[in-house]
């Protein structure tokens, strides 16, 4: 329906439609939490129990769903922490009894020690280069290492038998019920809230492309640890809770099948949807309750099936099958608004004069070489740049171009000699730490986000220097007055809700790189930036850079195949062959050298 | 002596275990969690051998028959879809495991089921009594292990096989059908993980589940391995020895978890793990 307004009235429809849409979810948290609290009056005692535990799981389930759902992380061991919570709970119980101090105590602990533990494992699952597949791995090992650990605790943990007789909180059946409820609505409340604020889309960015997010200056460990360890503070009083509701704790309670039997209420549920796990983890529990009594195994034979059908035929779940449906039916839907775009004032002009300080070098490499075994890739580099400068990488393929480029932004490859920005060795620094000294580095093939708006891609971009908000959009985008300009230029201006997939090739590499100038970097690395564009794009993007790096602050170097484009902009040309460099010159020295004819030799672009 | 010779029966037992799970995860890139279920459908073959009456060792063929053509279904109806999504391929072969092991247990109940040894009896090694059985299972190892390596090495499969794994476009590109090659690698792998089975049937009780305790420590010793058999047999020695001298020193429950949390451990500092070396 707002399609056909005027523009105007659309902009002032847009905060009111904002506001509603932003209440409506606490109202339907309110009428949740209102129909719970009288649930009890008419459900049955037997239902009434297994709704309890059932409530408790959702909540396990939306932890599940941030870490794989969102942020792509498989992981088998919340079970662990639901484990360590109820386990901390029992134990303490047992030792002080129901006490004011003793519960208050139960609850810390049933934070505390899954934190912890989360940290260590997040430490060990996540570290520059590790890959999706080892945190699962490491996700497995933790339920199996801690139900061990139950075993061997003999008294103190009941060993096989569990812990079961601790004095627990004084509430009849009912007040576990609501309680579970508060819990489960506020805790789903508070992952729509985060999954829908501008920092939720760094989760989804971090599943999308986590190379991009250390390249943007964002720390994707550091991201992952802390959600590891926050959603492994929820499960743990979660299981606070479960230790008190069922006055019973048991090994499985944090073992490995508990955690499979998550991730499959999850994706039946439908990941990436949190209302489909909670709806589909309360469902399955329920049912199973109900079911396995008659039929045990015939239960367990449906739910495999149904898990591997629809984890082949139906990734999203059920919550899939519904939206589709819904998606069918005619009700007007409308689109995000986009962002108001801003210009920002340069943050980086009075620490940029200071560091700039024209003594010192943007870029300085001295002796580099890198060898792959025993294939020498690039031998005996020496290179300076200052502010100002737009200097040109050229060489035949295999020339050693892009690796050089890759040592430039990565200091953990592994390389000889020294490499220095603004002053500063980058030596053994991941891309993120290399991307707080202002540098800026646009991949070959365009890398951004691909499940994200062009809108989100840009506010990532900034995230490192303004922060994202974990409760809200912002309803404005500021960005640097040279970012505007590429977005201008190239009309993503009018795309900001786009989202990104539907881009053209060349929309993605103009993208990026307005990503990237939004980074405000002194260094601007450009791996082949018009490879694959018209010739109006290439003039677009070959201004861009040139009116960047004429105000003097700052410097581009850029990878380049097209010598006509290389001669047009640059202030420099450096050219590689085989490894080395032969030849550092201004344009008419290099493009006139006998040499580069040779390297070239057929090429004919001289 | 004693100690020697458990480090090197239990590092054989993990090997015969861990093969097929690596020949898949070496070729199909993908870790396949019903490796515990093909496990169990090994073991089950020797009780349904003895429920016949045949000769125990009968029970090795019909395994590994039986475990190929449950792995070259599985391959084509649930492997194929998941090429591109190996994450979901852990979660539907972890799925289908839980479908074979509820199938078991409609057809056998959820009992513990007595099978025959193998081979009874103890034999005298410098002055040590030691289980007949587990000598024998430690040269079935060794005689695996070769077969294994003579398919890799000498073999067209092998070769394939081996072109697969370094770049399987590329290979495809040289007209070498990989989707066959990843066919009849996985239904290797499965018959190899139910003959395991059946060796695994004198060493633990059978039931629907005995799978899964086995999957974990297979499991992480494949991924030390990283798709090299003689990494692996290198993996097996190392966590195997680890496993009976903190059992033996330290203690039994410590010891079973050894494995994975050294080989989390190694895989942390060193993520190619063994294959390196």
């Amino acid at each position: 329906m707002l399609e056909t307004l005027p523009v105007a009235e659309r902009a002032a429809a847009a905060p009111r439609g904002r506001r509603l849409s932003r209440a409506a979810p606490f109202v339907v948290a309110a009428l949740a939490a209102l129909a719970l609290w009288l649930a009890p009056l008419v459900l049955d005692t037997f239902a009434v129990n297994v709704l309890t535990r059932s409530m408790i799981y959702a909540v396990l389930a939306v932890t599940v769903d941030l870490l794989w759902g969102f942020a792509g992380i498989l992981t088998f061991g919340q079970a662990a922490f639901f484990g360590v919570g109820a386990y901390a709970t029992a134990m303490i119980l047992t030792a002080y009894g129901a006490t004011p101090l003793g519960i208050a105590a139960a609850v810390a602990a049933s934070l505390v020690a899954p934190v912890v533990l989360g940290l260590a494992v997040g430490w060990l699952s996540f570290y520059h280069r590790s890959t999706p597949l080892y945190a699962s791995v490491i996700s497995l090992v933790v339920p199996i290492v801690v139900v061990q650990l139950i075993y061997a605790g003999g008294e103190w943990t009941g060993s096989s038998s569990g812990l079961v007789g601790f004095d627990v909180l004084p509430f009849e059946i009912e007040g576990y019920f609501r309680l579970a409820a508060l819990f489960l609505i506020v805790v789903t409340l508070a992952a729509w809230i985060l999954v829908r604020s501008d920092a939720g889309r760094a989760l989804v960015a971090l599943r999308d492309n986590e190379a991009r997010c250390a390249y943007l200056g964002l720390n994707p460990r550091r991201l992952q640890i802390r959600l590891t360890a926050a959603l492994a503070g929820v499960a743990g009083l979660a299981g606070f809770l479960f230790a008190n509701a069922s006055a019973v704790v048991a090994p499985e309670n944090a073992g490995f099948l508990f955690g499979t039997e998550l991730v499959i209420w999850v994706a039946l549920g439908g990941r990436g949807t949190l209302l489909g796990p909670v709806l589909g983890t309360i469902a399955i529990d329920y049912l199973a309750a109900n079911l396995s009594g008659d039929l045990p195994f015939l239960w367990q034979l449906l739910l495999g099936t149904a898990f591997v059908v629809i984890i082949i035929l139906l990734p999203g779940g059920l919550a899939d099958l519904v939206g589709r449906l819904w998606r069918v039916l005619p009700i007007g839907r409308r689109r995000p608004a986009p962002p108001r775009l801003v210009a920002r004032a340069a943050a980086t002009e009075a620490t940029g004069t200071e560091a700039t300080g024209t003594e010192i070098p943007i870029l300085k490499v001295e002796n580099l070489a890198k060898a792959y075994g025993a294939l020498t890739v690039l031998e005996a580099i020496d290179l300076e740049i200052r502010a100002g400068e737009l200097v040109s990488l050229v060489g035949p393929n295999g020339a050693g171009k892009t690796t050089l480029m890759r040592c430039l932004s990565d200091g953990t490859e592994p390389f000889r000699g020294a490499i220095a920005v603004g002053g500063t060795p980058i030596t053994g620094l991941t891309p993120n730490r290399i991307v707080g000294l202002g540098v800026g580095r646009k991949f070959q093939v365009a890398s951004v986000f691909e499940s994200l708006s062009v809108a989100d891609c840009l506010r990532l971009a900034r995230a490192a220097h303004d922060g994202l908000s974990p409760v809200g959009q912002a309803e404005t985008l500021g960005l640097p007055q040279a970012a505007l300009d590429v977005l201008r230029m190239t009309g993503l201006d009018r795309l900001l809700t786009q989202p990104t997939r539907l881009l053209s090739h060349g929309q993605k590499q103009a993208l990026e790189l307005a990503m990237v100038v939004a980074l405000e970097p002194r260094l601007i690395l450009l791996d082949e930036p018009t490879a694959g564009l018209t010739k109006a794009e290439r003039t677009t993007i070959g201004a861009v850079l040139k009116a960047l790096t004429a105000e003097g602050r700052i410097a581009a170097v850029l990878v380049e195949h097209d010598l006509d484009f290389v001669r047009e902009i640059s202030s420099r040309i450096v050219v590689l062959h085989q490894g080395r460099l032969v030849l550092d010159g201004t344009v008419e020295a290099v493009v006139g050298s006998e040499l580069v004819r040779t390297i070239y030799a057929g090429g004919g672009h001289g | 002596m004693l100690l020697t010779l458990d480090i090197l029966t239990t590092a054989a037992i993990l090997f015969i275990v861990s093969i097929g799970l690596l020949a898949i995860f070496g070729v199909l890139k993908i870790i396949n969690f019903a490796h515990g279920a093909w496990l169990t459908v090994g073991a089950y073959c020797a009780v349904v051998t003895a429920k016949l009456g045949l000769n125990p060792w009968a029970a090795l063929p019909l395994a590994f028959v039986i475990g190929a053509a449950l792995g070259g279904l599985a391959e084509h109806v649930i492997i194929r879809p998941l090429y591109r999504r190996p994450l979901d391929a852990i979660l539907a072969t972890w799925g289908l495991g839980i479908v074979v092991g509820q199938l078991i247990t409609l057809a056998f109940g959820r009992d513990v089921q007595l099978t025959p040894n193998l081979y009874a009896g103890t034999v005298e090694i410098l002055g040590v009594d030691y289980s007949a059985y587990r000598l024998v299972a430690l040269g079935i190892a060794l005689a695996i292990g070769t077969l294994f390596a003579l398919t890799v090495e000498r073999t067209r499969l092998g070769l394939s096989a081996r072109a697969v794994i370094m770049n399987e476009t590329l290979a495809r590109s040289l007209g070498i059908d990989t989707g066959r090659v990843r066919l009849v690698v996985f239904m290797i792998g499965a018959g190899f993980a139910a003959l395991a089975g059946v060796l695994l049937t004198p060493l633990t009780s059978v039931d629907p589940n005995m799978g899964v305790s086995w999957l974990i420590g297979a499991f992480m010793l494949v991924m030390v391995a990283d798709a090299s058999y003689l990494a692996l047999a290198a993996a097996c020695l190392v966590f195997g020895a680890a496993q009976v001298l903190i059992s033996t020193f330290v203690s039994p429950i410590l010891g079973s978890i050894a494995v994975a949390v050294l080989a989390a451990l190694v895989l942390r500092i060193s993520p190619k793990g063994f294959s390196r070396a």
